[in-house]
């Protein structure tokens, strides 16, 4: 059994972190995607029959992942009742509300086998630093309308604090300096954009992981992780992907600092999701167990909005 | 339409307005903005997945089916006789001087029809599916080698969208066939599972 606390501690430039407690394969044995599927599905039965967890016991075997308390036969049924859509807890496998109609079942159909195949928390393909696109396009908002985010750019950002709140064991405010300082990890990926482009950049900044571990780990209710922006914009991430590695709040870009229409000072890369995912200029973080109290309760404004909330594609 | 709302198509890894296009729907007299007019990218995207679906899983139980019943062997597959070239001009020929086929039962597909079909179920259903797995982000992460394959992002985009112009095609040349042949009691041999031959002008009334 592992446990998250001492996967933090590790090197954040560790190339694949297993994710799931019950072992799953963290590394392909082939590279052709049928036969990844294929594995995949017979390991998952496998494991799920035989895992102690899954009968009945009155003591199940605990695993804990930042700070939250989850037990194996939870997990186990959570994978494979997801893969079969039966009702069992299939919280990696939906998005936080599902759409009416058959939109909601092609939605979750779409992220639960995208989910199912990317369990091992396989990391994406990071490009060389030679095939960083100049020009990246800015999109969306390039510059808040916002008071306080014009007086704290005015200020060179030296005032911004990046709050950390919610469902974490100790509440607190980091400066982009002591960002800067915690674990850092680099990467240079590709931003694909709902819309259809797509440009490389690299990335630097801290795990979104290190950043909840600073503020004393997630207590045992918190379901997802709520990022607010300057401009009114704000995006719901579950822990699926608060924890991946390549999860990182970005504060450089091709070496330098962020610039100003990428999001300065603090942006999100969540690689794995389209660019509306992609949340800029940051103002707070706040950890939740339910997404339904922000904006229309869909779980972000790209979804309130009509988009699918899971942008896996 | 999904493709109106970036409608211009690019080669390799990258690609963004302002790049080096190898498609641009601007030099064919429509703007970006008249482009974005035509659609609701909010809802495209998600109709497209919800009919992908639809679209793999009823491919599924077909291809299923029939492989069940062996149907592809007696149906599709071309015999060797209808493979020798003078079969197959011969075909050609026909085809291009729009002769008719029999008014009778025809229950086998001709050595063309064989061919289309085998390219349209086997190369260009199974190329739509990955060409669009590979435009995914999450598949940066489950198979890079899939966007790889392609030579890049863009390049999958592109032929996505160049392979579904084609699939359009086909079915256009095929609608223009199946009414050249008589539609109506094709169709109904369709439903009914029999055919009772084309009625000629005369014999309708």
């Amino acid at each position: 059994m592992k446990t998250y606390e001492a996967l933090s501690s590790s090197c954040p430039e560790t190339a694949s972190l297993p994710f799931l407690p019950n072992g799953f394969p963290t590394e392909n044995a082939s590279s052709f995607l049928p036969l990844k599927c294929l594995t995949k599905i017979a390991s998952l039965f496998r494991q799920t029959l035989t895992s102690p967890g899954i009968l009945p016991s009155k003591s199940p075997p605990k695993t804990v992942y930042l700070g939250r308390t989850l037990s194996r036969r939870k997990f186990a049924t959570s994978a494979l009742g997801g893969l079969l859509l039966s009702g069992c807890d299939t919280e990696f496998y939906r998005p936080p509300v599902i759409r009416d109609g058959p939109m909601g079942v092609a939605d979750v159909l779409t992220m639960a086998s995208q989910r199912f195949l990317l369990s091992g928390q396989q990391l994406v393909q990071e490009h060389d630093t030679r095939e960083i696109t100049k020009n990246f396009p800015v999109w969306n908002q390039a510059n808040p309308e916002d008071e306080d985010y014009q007086r704290l750019k005015a200020g060179g950002f030296t005032d911004w604090r990046l709050a950390v709140t919610g469902l974490v064991n100790r509440p607190t405010e980091l400066t982009l300096q002591a960002l800067k300082r915690m674990p850092r990890r680099s990467q240079t990926t590709m931003h694909i954009c709902e819309q259809g482009w797509s440009a490389i950049a690299q990335w630097t900044g801290t795990p979104l992981m290190d950043v909840l571990q600073a503020a004393g780990g997630v207590k045992p209710q918190a379901r997802y992780v709520m990022i607010h922006a300057y401009g009114g914009w704000y995006e719901g991430y579950d822990m699926f992907d608060a924890v991946h590695p390549q999860t990182i709040l970005a504060y450089g870009m091709n070496g330098k600092d962020l610039p100003q229409g990428h999001g300065a000072p603090l942006r999100l890369r969540v690689e794995r999701h389209c660019g509306y995912k992609q949340l800029k200029f940051i103002k707070s973080i706040q950890v939740v167990s339910s997404v339904e109290d922000f904006g229309r309760g869909t779980g972000g404004v790209n979804s309130d909005y009509g988009f699918h909330w899971y942008a896996g594609a | 339409m999904i493709f109106l709302h970036f409608p211009e198509l690019y080669w390799g890894k990258v690609g963004f307005q302002g790049y080096p296009a190898i498609f641009r729907l601007e030099d064919w007299g429509i703007s970006w903005e008249r482009a974005e007019e035509l659609g609701d990218r909010r809802w495209g995207r998600s109709y497209h997945y919800l009919f992908a679906w639809v679209f793999v899983l009823n491919g599924l139980v077909y291809l299923a089916w029939n492989l069940w019943q062996k149907k592809y062997r007696s149906k599709m597959l071309p015999s060797r006789e209808q493979l020798t070239s003078d079969h197959l001009t011969g075909e050609i020929r026909n085809k291009l001087a729009f002769r008719r086929p029999g008014t009778t039962a025809t229950d086998k597909y001709n050595v063309l029809q064989k061919i289309s079909y085998l390219l349209v179920l086997f190369v260009m259903f199974p190329f739509m599916i990955i060409s669009g797995l590979a435009q995914m982000p999450a598949f940066t992460a489950i198979a890079p080698e899939l966007i790889d394959m392609f030579g890049g992002r863009q390049t999958a985009r592109t032929l996505h969208v160049i392979c579904t112009v084609l699939m359009l095609l086909f079915v256009a040349v095929h609608l223009l066939e199946i009414a050249l042949a008589g539609a109506v009691p094709r169709i109904r041999s369709m439903i009914t599972g029999k055919f009772e031959g084309v009625k000629t002008p005369k014999q309708g009334k």
